[in-house]
């Protein structure tokens, strides 16, 4: 007997020792907060059940263009989920710290679940905001973040221009007449999705704001269904925010094992539950159509098949001298 | 409009009534005829009265309208130039996380990184000192104004956990000689955790407790005549630390080694055996409450050494050998080794230690021991050289005492009724030097073999960087030259007689 307990003893001393700590930093854009809460609980139960190891996910939030920057400046995440690809390119271009192929290495590009811009009213629509048409009325004032910064404010600005391409014949003079009366119509840009989301609903500032289909549903639950209401335009873009470990950084800390699976667990179905809960389009098509209430069906486009893909996009639009510069004129 | 009505309509009435009562005598006809146009008029009028109010009914509710709007314009440009405060606010906050900070004040001119990771500090210690010797016509040039210390001392930090000291000395003058520039401190001291650090360059190796205390904290000009037995500063490497936020401090180092009272002048070697030094200081009350005996620590150091037999090379700084004299207060060389003696083997040193700070009140204790082979031709003896001292003070304004000396609580200010802080200090020290030394190693007819030093002491503290000092310091001696012996230079001419010497310092530390 006392040598059973003896063995038991120390067994149960070298269980514990061998569990480890395991810490991660996951650098996400600015509306995630919600989902990343949720999810980071689940994923740690799920870790602590499989490998009986104790996973820690700290989070940064922020405009998804400031954050790459953070990571490329030495902010030391082992994982990012960014707004766009483009912005995880930046990162793995200027501070190689994962490879250029990043997004081969997980289903769909990388991306778990989707997303879209839709318009976030006042109760009633006063304005009678219904398509992008409207928001380029003189008058009518539209918060949206800062595309220089937001990952959000990008896929807003490129929804607005293929609407305008695919309204007027993809003629590109009139898709940025008509991007420029929108953005005269801009009073401020805050540098995130989260901000402008504050500057329309807590501060009461403007007519309407374009926001991610997530954010929007989410302020619906916070602010009340009595006060705000969405719209949905008639086309908007598919936004596709991507994830990937930052493979240098998680081999320093590490915690490659963790990370990788941290982002795997997210094409689970408990991932894709969370996402689908938080307002994330999911990529799994069963919980997809059980969450497909939540989702208002539209016509969506992609930046490759309007623009060209990321780079090009970036470059024409939000580069220095792009567009933006030329159309946006500070209030 | 209503009230106009009734003007109208009195006005009209008077008139009728006046008509009426004018002429009683009119014909009734012509009277009908008036009556109907006054009719008529009062029905033009009514009707003007009733156009007129319609309109203004009208005109309410646009004015009202436009307002509504120019209001809500007006509510919304404000809450915009509101809510660009708060981002404007919020980049600053994010920026000035990332901007440099320069700091200017009486810890000196610095500057570092936001994030405190790289850091830069210049600070200075400039002490001018006088020293008055009297009852000494027997010794020439050692009255004077001296420049004893003049240092920039550039510290810092890289990388968050190393940091650097460089410390040139261009003062140090020996009245009569020429100063000549030299390193004082330049290491680097690696920083893991405060219990675990590695220092590496040159300093102060951990030995003595009055050479460890700061240059610009001394009570007195000049540190006692124990620090004549302890090793000065050296090149190494150390480990060292804090434990428990300062209960424990350890160090232990390996060093060139270096001669009593002496520090390394050439930043090189000088043999190819090593030394080690190391010290263990507890204060046990440190973390508790007893505020009383919280500053209340002990400890020792101590060094081992081992010198060729050979060597040729050491640290002179006397009449001859290679083992430095010992000095008294006023810097005056009391004991030399003859010529041809030799540091031989092995270098020991013990130093018990001990301080006492409560208040006002301050209080420290050392004992030296060195024991030293030398040899002169065949012969060779151990010798044990002794010292102890204890020194005390008071601050008569009622400021902490430390060991870190004295923050006055009202700066020198004199126009706003501010003195600063006043200290008084005394001190007791003698050193003996083993008598074995005599008369093969030590000539019993110029050196002494002991020398007993008091010294009493005012300081002026007027702010945190302004110091003035002024002190007596009277040292005996045992044995050496006879009072008729007219020798002209030290050991001799200073071992001849007492020494008297009134010191004043002027220090600026920032």
């Amino acid at each position: 007997m006392k040598t059973f307990l003896k063995i038991l003893l120390a067994s149960s001393l070298a269980i514990s020792a061998s569990a480890k700590e395991i810490k991660l930093l996951n650098v996400s854009y600015d509306p995630t907060r919600e989902l990343y809460t949720e999810y980071n609980a689940a994923f740690a139960k799920y870790w602590k059940a499989k490998t009986g190891d104790d996973v820690t996910i700290s989070q940064s939030h922020g405009g998804s263009g400031k954050q790459a920057q953070s990571v490329i400046a030495g902010l030391e995440a082992d994982v990012v989920t960014l707004a766009l690809s483009y912005d995880i390119d930046a990162i793995s271009q200027q501070a190689k710290l994962l490879p250029a192929d990043w997004q081969k290495r997980l289903p769909n590009n990388s991306t778990p679940y989707t997303s879209t811009i839709v318009f976030f009213v006042r109760k009633g629509n006063p304005r009678g905001i219904k398509d992008w048409d409207d928001l380029v009325k003189p008058g009518l004032k539209v918060v949206v973040p800062n595309p220089k910064t937001s990952g959000g404010a990008r896929w807003a600005y490129l929804a607005a221009y293929a609407y305008a391409l695919e309204t007027y014949g993809h003629d590109d003079a009139k898709a940025k007449d008509f991007i420029t009366k929108l953005y005269k119509n801009v009073p401020i840009l805050d540098s995130g999705a989260r901000g402008s989301t504050i500057t329309f609903a807590q501060r009461g500032i403007g007519d309407v704001l374009l926001a991610w289909e997530n954010e929007a549903h989410l302020a619906l639950k916070e602010f009340g269904d009595d006060k705000f209401e969405i719209v949905t335009p008639s086309l908007s873009i598919l936004a596709e925010p991507p994830v990937t470990v930052v493979d240098k950084n998680a081999k320093r800390h590490g915690t490659t094992e963790a990370a990788t699976a941290y982002l795997n667990y997210l094409y689970s179905d408990e991932g894709q539950e969370i996402a689908a809960k938080n307002f994330y389009r999911p990529r799994n098509e069963a919980i997809a159509a059980k969450y497909a209430a939540s989702f208002t069906q539209l016509k969506l486009v992609t930046v490759d098949r309007e623009f060209g893909g990321w780079t090009k996009a970036q470059a024409a639009h939000f580069a220095d001298g792009g567009t933006f510069d030329q159309i946006y004129q500070p209030q | 409009m209503k009230l106009n009505q009734l003007l109208i309509v009195t006005f009209v009435g008077a008139q009728f009534a006046v008509a009426a009562f004018a002429d009683d005598a009119t014909n009734n006809s012509t009277e009908a005829a008036e009556i109907a146009a006054l009719k008529q008029e009062i029905q033009k009028l009514d009707q003007k009265v009733s156009d007129l109010e319609g309109r203004s009914q009208v005109a309410q509710p646009a004015t009202a309208s436009s307002d509504a709007a120019q209001i809500q314009d007006l509510d919304q440009k404000v809450r915009i130039l509101s809510r660009e405060r708060e981002i404007d606010q919020d980049a600053a906050a994010t920026t000035a996380k990332t901007q440099p900070k320069i700091t200017l004040g009486a810890s000196g001119f610095g500057f570092s990184s936001a994030d405190s990771n790289f850091v830069a500090t210049i600070h200075g210690l400039i002490q001018v000192d006088s020293r008055t010797f009297s009852q000494d016509d027997h010794v020439q040039g050692n009255d004077s104004i001296l420049l004893r210390r003049a240092r920039p001392i550039i510290t810092g930090t890289v990388f968050r956990d190393f940091d650097f000291n460089f410390t040139p000395e261009f003062g140090n003058g020996t009245p009569g000689a020429a100063t000549t520039p030299s390193i004082y401190d330049a290491y680097l001291n690696y920083r893991y955790s405060p219990w675990f650090q590695v220092e590496a360059g040159k300093f102060k190796p951990p030995v003595g407790l009055e050479y460890l205390q700061s240059d610009t904290y001394t009570s007195f000009n000049e540190r006692s005549l124990v620090t004549d037995l302890i090793p000065g500063r050296d090149l190494g490497f150390e480990l060292h630390g804090d434990i428990s936020g300062g209960v424990v401090s350890y160090a232990a180092g390996i060093f060139n080694g270096v001669g009593d009272g002496q520090k390394n002048t050439t930043s090189i070697g000088f043999q190819n055996n090593r030394g080690f030094d190391g010290r263990l200081f507890v204060q046990p009350f440190k973390a508790t409450g007893i505020a009383a005996l919280q500053n209340f620590g002990f400890g020792a150091g101590g060094s081992w050494d081992s010198s060729s037999i050979t060597n040729t090379l050491g640290l002179p700084n006397t009449t001859g050998g290679s083992q430095p004299g010992f000095y008294t207060d006023g810097q005056q060389q009391f004991f030399a080794y003859s010529s041809g003696v030799v540091a031989a083997r092995t270098h020991k040193r013990l130093s018990p230690q001990a301080y006492y700070y409560y208040g006002p009140l301050s209080l420290l204790g050392e004992y030296a021991i060195s024991g030293q082979q030398v040899s002169k031709g065949a012969a060779s003896v151990d010798l044990q050289n002794t010292a102890w001292e204890i020194s005390g003070g008071w601050v008569l304004t009622g400021e902490d005492a430390t060991f870190n000396g004295v923050t006055p609580r009202h700066n020198f200010d004199p126009r706003n009724g501010g003195w600063g802080a006043l200290q008084v200090v005394a001190r007791y020290a003698e050193l003996n030097v083993d008598k074995a030394a005599f008369p093969v190693f030590a000539d019993p007819t110029l050196s002494a073999s002991g020398a007993q030093a008091w010294s009493l002491g005012l300081n002026w503290y007027l702010n945190k960087n302004i110091r003035v000092n002024a002190s007596y310091s009277h040292t005996a001696f045992t044995g050496g030259a006879a009072a008729n012996i007219i020798a002209t230079s030290a050991p001799g001419s200073v071992s001849s007689h007492p020494e008297d010497v009134f010191f004043t310092r002027v220090q600026l530390s920032f």
